[in-house]
């Protein structure tokens, strides 16, 4: 017999088979580069073409240039086939081409397992709310396809279309309710299925994605560009008091290193640990951090940091980085203290290391700070000034700087005079450095929302800033905020709102405050599924007072729960999976099934030979009822049938109803 | 050549192992006679390749999901793994409750391949879909409602005259998703006649009528048989309209075939020959001389049909050719 290697697929099938694979590609195709898209499209269409078009699949030569020359785009694009985005666009763009030999149904149903092989690989990308559409709508479309595709190879056989068919909103309402009975026991599973505490094999390291999120150097025009990006970085629950905006500064990478454009992390502060740190006990500031994956080493605290959570070291300079890149989400305490003192006493290495700067770069500032210098009797005077000059000269605060060449500073304190918040830290930094004051530039994000009916901060990408501390003495590392005395508003409320123009077409504000509430969902969702793990489970367990439990008794309690929620899914299955009829039944012949039925019950057993005259005579004497309802029926239903004037199909209905046959006389 | 070899002697392991399967549930099951329902104990259920295949890939969805501890991912191999679970409840409830009312054989001819048709009902509330049965090479399939019955048409090729049994078969459905067989083996106990193959170029039919020639026979035909009152339904083209005229009342013409002469087919005219070449002319002739209507008798060594004509002896002289000295 013919088998799904050799039967053709018919249009339903591929239309399903295709939707069922564009929809799960949808996220893939919105994150690749634009010039993969149309690559990975066009197989798509000519496969629809070819369906509507009858034609013939394509030769192997041109199929394995096709599949030849999509590789070779992809390997150019991300320089490689290492990393997730390039393996996954892989995923999708072979799927996509496979297509062009998709004309059976193993070959349909090879696409659509991996399409939802495909859906699985996006949550490496984003475990949001918004995700579970997307998922549902790829299950959903996957499981039509099965079914068509089930239905062309059971009926592939025969050469002729299916005899009825059901068309898509039963099919339709049939996935729903497979799925609806399969989440109780998916849920079971998901709660309490082991989890592995620590990965078997982890994410190569040169596989990493940079991602959106701050980055170990600081070019003017690294942070403008985090800009545009609403994603949340983080989210902070505070116990207690909660900060006003303008302290929130989370500290993030530290750049020591210039070389005249770029700032960079230093080795000396990657590998020196802090000699000391604020006592956790005295720390002012409790709060708890929720952080999205960022593929980087840095965890965000506010200024100190006290604690240092599990597997990260504390830098000297109050970096936290924790030993392997954030691929997840990651949630740890933290406690800070505002008011400790960084680095009274600063080593001869590092003093030099923040003051040094690159030979033959910006010229007319090192004189103007040279001039300041001879004039100031102070480190604090030349910082006010430089504060003052910033002020009261014409800078401005803006999302699109002018373009710098290679004086950067230069250009920017004396000609262009506008920038954003990573130009005038460089500035700053560079401009104390060179009147002999320790500097050193810290990004990071400042402010953030605050969610009133979640209470807790969120701090979004577009929240990043950059400013910078220079050490003084006797008081240790200070931080200055050029920014404030250009912007003061940057602080008070936030980056995006103290610009006076959109940054996109859809940036408007009350957008924004419904997108920060809904936020809420969000947390909700990442504290209960995304990073729900092992620990988590055994949470859940104590709550059934069920104390840690190894993995072997985890499996008998789940085993046990499957079986009990099986059972009740093995009850609702009958209920659930019954398929109306897609005719609409005939009301005569329901009512004469209901009178066969109930004839059958008094124990009246009717032989399929038998006409309804005849079926009345025989139950007539042998049930002890009074003949004439039975004979009334059955001579009505006969004319039902076959008089279609003088039936009346509500009578025979009112009469099946009302008859109660005795049990039959033995 | 060596893989060649390996393969086949992979399938016949396989098959080895498939009918010692099948004679286990016969005999422990016994022969199953329609009509009879389908239950629990009939059914058994087995994921398919793509099943397998399917299976296999949740399996490296899992340990994707567990490794970096992706929770959305695990939630759709867990869906997944549980809608493919329940398509196995699915896939029997398809079939248990069936009844197969009964099978039957229609005669052919060798060559032909023999029809075996399975009367399949479903008294239950529920709908079927997608149910199947066959043979290696023919595979049926039928979507039955509520109170329906269906046919489902095995075929089976002949090789040889005489009665064919009916192998084993299959009725099963992958009703759902493709991901699960179920199916319920059937013995039944069903057996097919299967005619000699008519000879191709048979000599003429052998005029040997001896006495009356047959009847004509009345209805459509080319002569006038006589006249008769106009029925309803009589062709308008036969009415006679002068003798209608004539009488003030319709009249219509009837007609007849007329009858040719009856004839004998002897074994013995054969001579030289094997058997089944013999046999095959023999019936090749029984049909000629059905299709001509003439009256003809049947003479084998040791077998003799008188004269007759119609359907019945028809059937009962290519019987009688059918089950020669077997």
């Amino acid at each position: 017999m013919k088998r799904a290697k050799h039967i053709k697929l018919n249009r339903q099938g591929i239309l399903w088979v295709v939707a069922a694979l564009s929809i799960s590609m949808l996220p893939q195709l919105a994150a690749m580069p634009a010039h993969l898209i149309p690559i990975t499209l066009l197989p798509i269409v000519w496969r629809l073409l070819a369906e509507f078009r009858d034609w013939k699949p394509m030769p192997m030569v041109l199929r394995v240039l096709a599949t030849g020359f999509a590789v070779a785009a992809l390997v150019i694009t991300y320089g490689g086939l290492m990393g997730r985005s390039a393996a996954v666009s892989m995923l999708a763009l072979m799927l996509s081409l496979k297509l062009l030999e998709t004309f059976r149904i193993r070959d349909a149903r090879i696409v659509v397992s991996l399409s939802l092989f495909l859906c699985g690989t996006q949550f490496l990308f984003s475990q949001g709310v918004p995700m579970i559409i997307y998922i549902t709508a790829c299950v959903l479309s996957s499981l039509l396809a099965l079914m068509y595709l089930h239905r062309g190879e059971a009926y592939g056989n025969l050469g002729k279309a299916p005899d009825n068919d059901r068309g898509i909103l039963t099919e339709l309402g049939f996935g729903v309710r497979l799925v609806a009975l399969a989440f109780p026991i998916g849920l079971v599973l998901f709660l309490l299925f082991p989890r592995w505490s620590s990965p078997l094999w982890g994410i190569p390291e040169d596989a990493l994605d940079a991602r959106s999120g701050l980055s170990d150097s600081m070019t003017p025009g690294s942070i403008q560009s985090l800009f545009m990006d609403d994603s949340p970085a983080f989210r902070a629950t505070f116990e207690g008091v909660i900060p006003s905006h303008g302290q929130l500064y989370w500290r993030g990478p530290v750049f020591w290193d210039f070389d005249g454009s770029t700032w960079q992390v230093s080795f000396l502060s990657r590998n020196l640990m802090a000699d000391t740190k604020p006592d956790p006990g005295r720390a002012p500031l409790r709060y708890e951090v929720q952080m999205e994956p960022t593929e980087q080493r840095w965890l965000f605290a506010l200024d100190y940091p006290a604690l240092v959570p599990r597997r990260t070291r504390l830098t000297m300079d109050y970096q936290i980085l924790s030993r392997r890149p954030v691929t997840q989400l990651f949630t740890y305490a933290m406690a800070s203290n505002p008011n400790f003192q960084d680095t009274p006493q600063l080593r001869q290495t590092l003093l030099r290391a923040a003051l040094e700067l690159p030979q033959g770069f910006n010229p007319r500032t090192a004189e103007m700070m040279a001039e300041w210098r001879t004039e100031a009797n102070s480190d604090t005077e030349i910082i006010q000034r430089t504060l003052a000059h910033f002020n009261r000269e014409e800078f401005s605060y803006t999302l699109n700087p002018p373009l710098l060449s290679r004086h950067t500073v230069d250009e920017f304190l004396f000609d262009t005079r506008a920038g954003f918040c990573e130009h005038y830290a460089s500035a700053f930094t560079v401009m104390m450095r060179m009147a002999g004051i320790p500097a050193r530039v810290v990004t990071g994000y400042q402010g953030g929302y605050y969610n009133n009916i979640g209470s807790y901060v969120l701090v979004r990408q577009s929240d990043a800033h950059a400013w910078s501390e220079v050490w003084v003495r006797g008081s240790g590392w200070t931080r200055i905020d050029p920014t404030a005395a250009v912007a003061p508003e940057r602080v008070e409320q936030g980056a995006v709102d103290s610009l006076a123009q959109r940054r996109h077409l859809f940036d408007f504000e009350w957008l924004r405050n419904v997108r920060n509430t809904f936020d809420l969902f969000q947390r909700g969702w990442n504290n209960w599924v995304v990073a729900f793990g092992a620990d988590s489970q055994s949470r859940l367990l104590s709550i059934f007072g069920w104390d840690v439990l190894n993995s072997t008794k985890l499996v008998i309690v789940m085993i046990a729960t499957i079986a009990f929620v099986g059972a009740i899914t093995f009850l609702l299955a009958p209920l659930l999976l019954k398929f109306r009829s897609p005719r609409k039944q005939d009301p005569v012949l329901r009512a004469w099934q209901k009178f066969n039925r109930k004839l059958a019950r008094a124990g009246f057993v009717s032989s399929p030979s038998m006409g309804p005259l005849e079926l009345a005579e025989c139950a007539g004497g042998q049930l002890k009822y009074k003949d004439d309802a039975i004979h009334r029926i059955a001579e009505l239903y006969t004319l039902c049938r076959y008089s279609q004037a003088d039936g009346d199909a509500l009578k025979l209905a009112e009469l099946v109803n009302g008859f109660k046959p005795e049990p039959a006389v033995r | 050549m060596a893989t060649v070899a390996g393969s086949q002697a992979r399938t016949s392991v396989l098959n080895g192992i498939v009918s010692w399967v099948k004679q286990r549930v016969h005999a422990r099951r016994g022969p199953l006679t329609p009509p009879f329902e389908l239950e629990y104990r009939h059914i058994f259920v087995l994921p398919t390749s793509f099943g397998w295949g399917f299976g296999a890939m949740l399996v490296f969805m899992a340990l994707g999901g567990l490794n970096f501890n992706n929770n959305m991912a695990l939630m759709l191999v867990f869906l997944l793994g549980t809608i493919a679970q329940l398509t196995t409840l699915i896939a029997y409830r398809n079939l248990s409750g069936l009844k197969i009312d009964r099978i039957y054989a229609e005669p052919v001819f060798t060559g032909e391949p023999a029809r075996f048709r399975v009367f399949i009902s479903n008294d239950d509330t529920r709908q079927r879909f997608a149910v199947q049965a066959g043979f290696k090479d023919s595979l049926d399939c039928r979507d039955l409602e509520l109170n329906a019955n269906e046919t489902l048409e095995l075929k089976h090729p002949t090789t040889q005259r005489g009665w064919l049994e009916m192998p084993s078969f299959r009725l099963e459905t992958r009703f759902p998703l493709g991901l699960f067989k179920a199916w319920a083996w059937i013995f039944p106990q069903t057996r097919g006649l299967v005619y000699p193959a008519p000879a191709r170029k048979a000599p003429p039919l052998p005029r040997t009528g001896r006495g009356q020639g047959g009847r004509a026979t009345r209805g459509d035909g080319d002569q006038v048989h006589g006249l008769r009152k106009y029925q309803p339904g009589d062709s308008i083209q036969r009415v006679a309209w002068r003798a209608s005229a004539r009488h003030n009342e319709l009249y219509s013409l009837e007609m007849e075939t007329p009858k040719e002469e009856a004839c004998e087919l002897d074994w013995d005219l054969l001579k030289g020959g094997d058997t089944e070449t013999r046999l095959s002319i023999l019936t090749a002739w029984v049909i000629a001389a059905d299709h001509k209507q003439l009256s003809y008798s049947l003479n084998l060594p040791g077998e003799f049909i008188p004269r007759g004509d119609g359907v019945n002896h028809r059937l009962k002289c290519l019987e009688t050719l059918a089950l020669y000295l077997l």
